[in-house]
C-alpha cells in the first residue's frame, strides 16, 4: 500500500515541484524580482544581426544603431531638427572666393582686368557705397600670383557608331593668371553677380582657357574640353569654408584622447578607395582639411553644396587604432594567407567586430546571431548614460518577439499597422506614433504625351481617394502629403492644400481638354482610348493593393488603367531605368536636407537616374539649384516652401501618404532628470519634432514601479 | 534479453546510415551548393570559388565526398559552414539542453499515464472514461507544435512570464536561486507540452 502511495505522491511532488518555479521567474509587472540589475539594463531586438560596426562602412540598419552608441560625430541633430555640436563644442562657415583675372578683357571703365586693377575699382565701389551687401560681408581681398595647375578631366571620347563612348583620363596643366582672394564672413552665392557692375556684365563668360593650357599644346575637341575646365576652375569660385571648435579633453574608449588628427582621418578614410565606403559621396564636394591646432579643424569645400555639413553626423574613427601602421600590426599578427595580406585593409580588421569610439557606450561583446552587448562609458564627456548595459538581441521572428516583448524579456516593440490600435489602448505600454521621412506616390512619365499635361496629372490625382487608401490599408497609420519635402521637417510647406477627392471635377477637367466618353463608358480623344499601364514591385503588399484601388477609382471616370507588378530587379532593369513605363506605384525615404537635385532636377532624367518620370520645370531647376547652394536657413525654408507650391501645382506625382511607425515601450521606462542635489525627477517619455523617442536615452531608465504621470 | 538489446542497437545503427545517406543526398539534390556562398559579394572572384570547392572536396564524386564528410565527423574536424565552429561539440551542447527536457518530458509521461489510464480501465464506459478516451484522441490528432504555440501564447498573455529559450534573458546577475528556479521554469511548458502527446497514447495503452 506504502508502495502504492508513493508511486502517486512522488509524481505529483515532482509535477509541484516543477510548478513552483513559476513563482519564482519575472513577470512583466516584476521584472527585477531577484535580479535588481534588470532596471539598468535596456533590451532591444531586431530581425537581423548587425554587418559592420563602422561608422564609415556600415550600410545597414542593425549596425548603425550599434554605431550611433558607440561613437560620436562632430554634429548631430537637436530636437528640432537643426545641427547641434557633439565632438565639435562649435562651428563656423565663411567662405573663400577666387575671382581670375582676364589681362586680355577691359573693365566697364576702360581699364585692364588685372589684379591689381581689379582689387582698386572694386574698393572703389566698396567706398562709394555701391556694394552694400559685399561691403557688409568682406573680410579682405588680396590679389594671388599666377600659378601652375595640373588638373585630371575625364572626357568622353569621339562616340564610334552605337557604342556609347569610351571615358578617357586626361591630365591638362594649365598656368593660370593672377586670381584675387576674397575671405567672406558668410556663404554667399550672389556674390559674383553682385560683382557684376564692376567687372562687367560679359566677365564671367567665354573665359579663354586655351591661351592659358600648358599641355596639351593643340587641344582637340576645344569645346568639351572649354565647359570642363569651366568647372575645374572657374572664372568664379565659391569655396565654402567650415572651422570646427573641438570638445577637448574626449576619449576614446581605450583612454586615447581624442583631436583633430582623428577627423582627418575618418575623412581620409572615407575617401581612400580601397575601404569601399558607402559615404563616399557625401564627403565628395570636400576640397581639403587642414588640422589648423589639436582642437581645430578647418574644413574647405570645392563649391556652394550646403547640404554637405550633415556628413560630419557621421562618426569619428579612433586614429591610432586604424592607420597604417596598426594594419599593418594587426595583419603580421594574425595568420592570414598571402592573398589575404595583399588586399588587406580597414574592411578586414578586427575593429570592425569590436569596435572602439567615443560613444555613451562601450562595446562589449557580440555573439553571432544572438546578440550585441555593450556596457555604459563612465567617462563619456556628456556625463554617463543611466543605463549600464545595453542588449540588442537579433530575434527574426516578428511574433517571438513580440512574446518577448510582453514577458518583459524586450524593452520594445515595433508594431505592425494592425497591432497599434490595440496597443494604443493597452494600459500596460507606453506607445508612441512619429510619422516617418518617406512618402509613397504614384509616378506619371512625364514625357509621355497622354501625361503631358499637368491638369491630366492633377485630374487623375483627383479621382484618388487617398484618406480611404489610409484608412484601410494603412489601418490609419499615415498622413497625407502634398509635396516632395518630409513632411515632418521645417522644408514642407504646411500651406499646401491636398488635392480635393473630386472624381466628378476630374472627369470635367479631363472633358474641357477634349476627352469624351465613348459608348463602352471609356474617355476617348482623337480616337484613342485614355489608357495606360500602373507598374509597381512585387513583395511590397501595401503598394500592390494601392494598384487595385486607383484602378478602381480611375475607372469610375471613364480611365482604363492595367496593372502589373515585376520582380524588383527586372522592374528597375527594364521599366525605371530606362523610363519605358506610364505609371508607377513607388516611395521615396529622405534625408533631412533639403537637396532634392537627384529626384526633380531636369538634368537627372537621363537612364539609371532618379529624375525617372522626366519632371522638367525650369523654375523649379531653378529654386533646387538655389538650395543646395544656400546656407542661409530662414532663406532656405523660404525657397523650400517656394518650392513645394511649384511642385504640387505641376503635380509630376500623386502625393499619397507617409506611414506612421509606432513604436511600444515598457511603461516602467522612464526619463530621469536629476536635480543639482542629487534628486531624481521622472519625466514621461516624449518624440522629438522629428519623431525621435529615443533623443533622451541615455537619460532613460526603467522604474520598479509604474509611474502615474 | 542481451540479444535483443544488440539486435535493435544494430538495427538503429543501420537506420542512422541510411538515413545519414538520404539526408546527403537530399542536401545534393537541392538546388545552389556551398561555393556560391555569397554570390552578391563583388570581391568573390572565380578563384576563390574554385579554392572554396577545393577545400571542401566539391569536384569529388558524390561517394567520396560521403566518405569525407564521415571521416571528418568523426575526427571531429567537422566544421560549421556558418562559423567555421567544429560540429560535435555544437551537438553535444544541443543534447545537453535536449536531456533535461527529455528526462522531465518522460518522468510525466510515466507519473500520469499509468493512473489515468488505470483509473479508466477500472471504470470502462463511465463518463471519466469517456471524457479521456476523447481528450486523448484528440491530443493525439492535434499537432504537438500547433499546440504548442498555443500553449506559448496563453501562458504569455495570462501570466506575462517569459518562456522562449532555456533562461530568460538578461537573468545572468540574479541571485542564483532565482537564477535556477527561472531555468526549471523554461524546463516546465515544453516538457508538459511534449509530454502530452505521450499521455495521451501511453494512458490508452494502459487501459487496454
Amino acid at each position: 500500500m506504502l508502495l502504492k502511495r508513493l508511486l502517486i505522491i512522488l509524481p505529483l511532488l515532482f509535477i509541484t515541484g516543477l510548478l513552483q518555479s513559476f513563482l519564482w521567474v519575472p513577470t512583466y509587472d516584476k521584472q527585477a524580482t531577484g535580479n535588481p540589475e534588470r532596471l539598468r539594463t535596456y533590451v532591444e531586438a531586431s530581425i537581423g544581426d548587425a554587418k559592420i560596426l563602422n561608422p564609415i562602412l556600415n550600410a545597414d540598419t542593425a549596425s548603425s544603431g550599434i554605431v550611433a552608441l558607440v561613437f560620436d560625430g562632430l554634429l548631430d541633430l537637436d530636437e528640432n531638427l537643426n545641427l547641434r555640436g557633439r565632438l565639435a563644442n562649435d562651428w563656423q562657415v565663411a567662405e573663400e572666393a577666387y575671382l581670375l583675372a582676364r589681362p586680355g578683357m577691359r573693365l566697364p571703365n576702360g581699364s585692364t582686368a588685372n589684379g591689381e586693377e581689379l582689387i582698386r575699382q572694386i574698393r572703389l565701389a566698396l567706398d562709394s557705397g555701391n556694394l552694400p551687401e559685399i561691403k557688409k560681408n568682406l573680410r579682405e581681398m588680396r590679389v594671388l600670383p599666377p600659378a601652375t595647375h595640373t588638373v585630371k578631366i575625364a572626357l568622353p571620347e569621339k562616340s564610334t557608331g552605337e557604342r556609347p563612348p569610351k571615358i578617357r583620363e586626361m591630365e591638362i596643366t594649365i598656368r593660370r593668371p593672377e586670381r584675387i582672394a576674397f575671405s567672406l564672413r558668410e556663404v554667399d552665392q550672389d556674390f559674383f553677380t553682385r560683382l557684376k557692375p564692376v567687372v562687367g556684365q560679359g566677365y564671367f563668360d567665354n573665359f579663354p582657357y586655351e591661351q592659358y593650357l600648358v599641355a596639351p599644346r593643340v587641344p582637340q575637341r576645344l569645346e568639351t574640353l572649354r565647359s570642363r575646365l569651366a568647372q575645374v576652375l572657374p572664372v568664379g569660385e565659391h569655396n565654402p569654408v567650415i572651422l570646427f571648435h573641438l570638445r577637448p579633453g574626449v576619449r576614446f574608449h581605450d583612454g586615447h584622447e581624442f583631436d583633430a588628427g582623428d577627423v582627418k582621418f575618418t575623412y581620409d578614410a572615407v575617401m581612400n578607395p580601397k575601404n569601399l565606403s558607402p559615404r563616399t559621396s557625401d564627403f565628395e564636394p570636400i576640397k581639403e582639411i587642414q588640422i589648423v591646432d589639436r582642437h581645430t579643424v578647418r574644413v574647405i569645400y570645392k563649391r556652394l553644396y550646403s547640404p554637405a555639413i550633415y556628413s560630419w553626423t557621421i562618426g569619428i574613427l579612433p586614429q591610432h587604432l586604424l592607420n597604417d601602421q596598426a594594419l599593418q600590426k594587426e595583419m603580421e599578427g594574425r595568420d592570414l594567407s598571402a592573398e589575404a595580406r595583399a588586399v588587406f585593409g580597414m574592411r578586414d580588421s578586427e575593429f570592425n567586430r569590436r569596435p572602439i569610439g567615443t560613444g555613451p557606450f562601450r562595446f562589449a561583446e557580440w555573439q553571432t546571431d544572438e546578440f550585441i552587448h555593450l556596457t555604459r562609458n563612465d567617462a563619456y564627456w556628456e556625463g554617463a548614460p543611466e543605463y549600464a548595459d545595453y542588449f540588442f538581441r537579433i530575434i527574426p521572428d516578428l511574433l517571438t518577439q513580440e512574446v518577448e516583448f510582453r514577458t518583459g524579456a524586450i524593452d520594445f516593440y515595433g508594431a505592425l499597422p494592425h497591432q497599434v490600435t490595440r496597443y494604443k489602448k493597452d494600459e500596460a505600454y507606453q506607445s508612441f506614433s512619429s510619422l516617418g521621412f518617406g512618402y509613397t506616390y504614384i509616378g506619371y512619365n512625364n514625357r509621355k504625351p497622354l501625361f503631358a499635361d499637368p491638369r491630366v496629372r492633377r485630374a487623375l490625382g483627383m479621382a484618388i481617394n487617398v484618406d480611404e487608401i489610409i484608412k484601410y490599408l494603412l489601418y490609419g497609420e499615415g498622413k497625407q502629403v502634398t509635396g516632395p519635402f518630409p513632411q515632418n521637417t521645417e522644408w514642407y510647406n504646411p500651406e499646401v492644400q491636398p488635392l480635393p477627392y473630386d472624381p466628378e471635377g476630374a472627369r470635367r477637367m479631363l472633358e474641357a481638354l477634349g476627352w469624351k466618353t465613348n459608348t463602352e463608358g471609356w474617355l476617348e480623344k482623337d480616337g484613342k482610348v485614355f489608357e495606360f499601364n500602373l507598374i509597381t514591385n512585387s513583395g511590397n503588399p501595401v503598394r500592390k493593393n494601392i494598384m487595385t484601388i486607383v484602378q478602381n477609382a480611375w475607372k469610375k471616370i471613364g480611365i482604363k488603367c492595367n496593372t502589373q507588378y515585376f520582380e524588383w530587379a527586372v522592374f528597375l532593369k527594364d521599366f525605371i531605368n530606362t523610363a519605358s513605363f506610364d505609371a508607377t506605384v513607388l516611395g521615396w525615404s529622405m534625408g533631412i536636407d533639403p537637396d532634392i537635385y537627384q529626384i526633380f532636377h531636369s538634368s537627372q532624367s537621363g537612364p539609371q537616374q532618379l529624375n525617372f518620370v522626366g519632371y522638367n520645370n525650369p523654375v523649379a531647376d531653378e529654386l533646387i539649384l538655389r538650395i543646395r547652394k544656400e546656407y542661409s536657413r530662414d532663406r532656405q525654408r523660404q525657397l523650400t516652401h517656394e518650392l513645394h507650391r511649384v511642385i504640387a501645382d505641376d503635380q509630376p506625382y500623386t502625393f499619397l501618404f507617409v506611414g506612421l511607425s509606432t513604436r511600444v515601450l515598457d511603461k516602467k521606462i522612464v526619463i530621469v532628470e536629476r536635480a543639482p542635489d542629487g534628486k531624481e525627477r521622472y519625466v514621461k517619455i516624449y518624440p522629438t519634432k522629428g519623431g525621435n523617442i529615443t533623443y533622451y536615452f541615455n537619460k532613460w531608465r526603467k522604474l520598479e514601479f509604474t509611474p502615474d504621470f | 534479453m542481451l540479444s535483443f538489446l544488440t539486435r535493435s542497437l544494430v538495427q538503429r545503427l543501420f537506420l542512422l546510415v541510411i538515413i545519414s545517406v538520404i539526408a546527403h543526398s537530399v542536401v545534393h539534390l537541392a538546388p545552389g551548393e556551398p561555393s556560391q556562398v555569397d554570390p552578391s559579394n563583388p570581391r568573390m572572384k572565380p578563384e576563390d570559388i574554385a579554392r572554396i570547392r577545393a577545400a571542401f572536396h566539391l569536384d569529388a564524386p558524390l561517394y567520396l565526398q560521403y566518405a569525407y564528410w564521415l571521416r571528418d565527423l568523426f575526427s571531429g574536424e567537422l566544421k560549421s559552414f556558418k562559423d567555421s565552429q567544429p560540429v560535435l561539440p555544437k551537438i553535444a551542447r544541443r543534447f545537453l539542453n535536449s536531456l533535461p527536457l527529455f528526462l522531465c518530458a518522460t518522468l510525466i509521461v510515466w507519473s500520469l499515464s499509468f493512473p489515468t489510464g488505470i483509473h479508466a480501465a477500472l471504470r470502462r464506459g463511465s463518463l471519466y472514461d469517456r471524457t479521456t478516451t476523447f481528450t486523448a484522441y484528440t491530443l493525439i490528432s492535434i499537432p504537438g507544435f500547433f499546440l504548442s504555440y498555443l500553449a506559448i501564447l496563453w501562458v504569455v498573455d495570462t501570466f506575462n512570464v517569459p518562456v522562449i529559450g532555456m533562461k530568460t534573458f538578461g537573468m545572468e546577475n540574479a541571485q542564483p536561486a532565482y537564477r535556477w528556479m527561472d531555468r526549471v521554469w523554461h524546463l516546465v511548458v515544453p516538457s508538459l507540452m511534449s509530454a502530452v502527446g505521450g499521455i495521451a497514447i501511453l494512458s490508452r495503452y494502459v487501459r487496454s
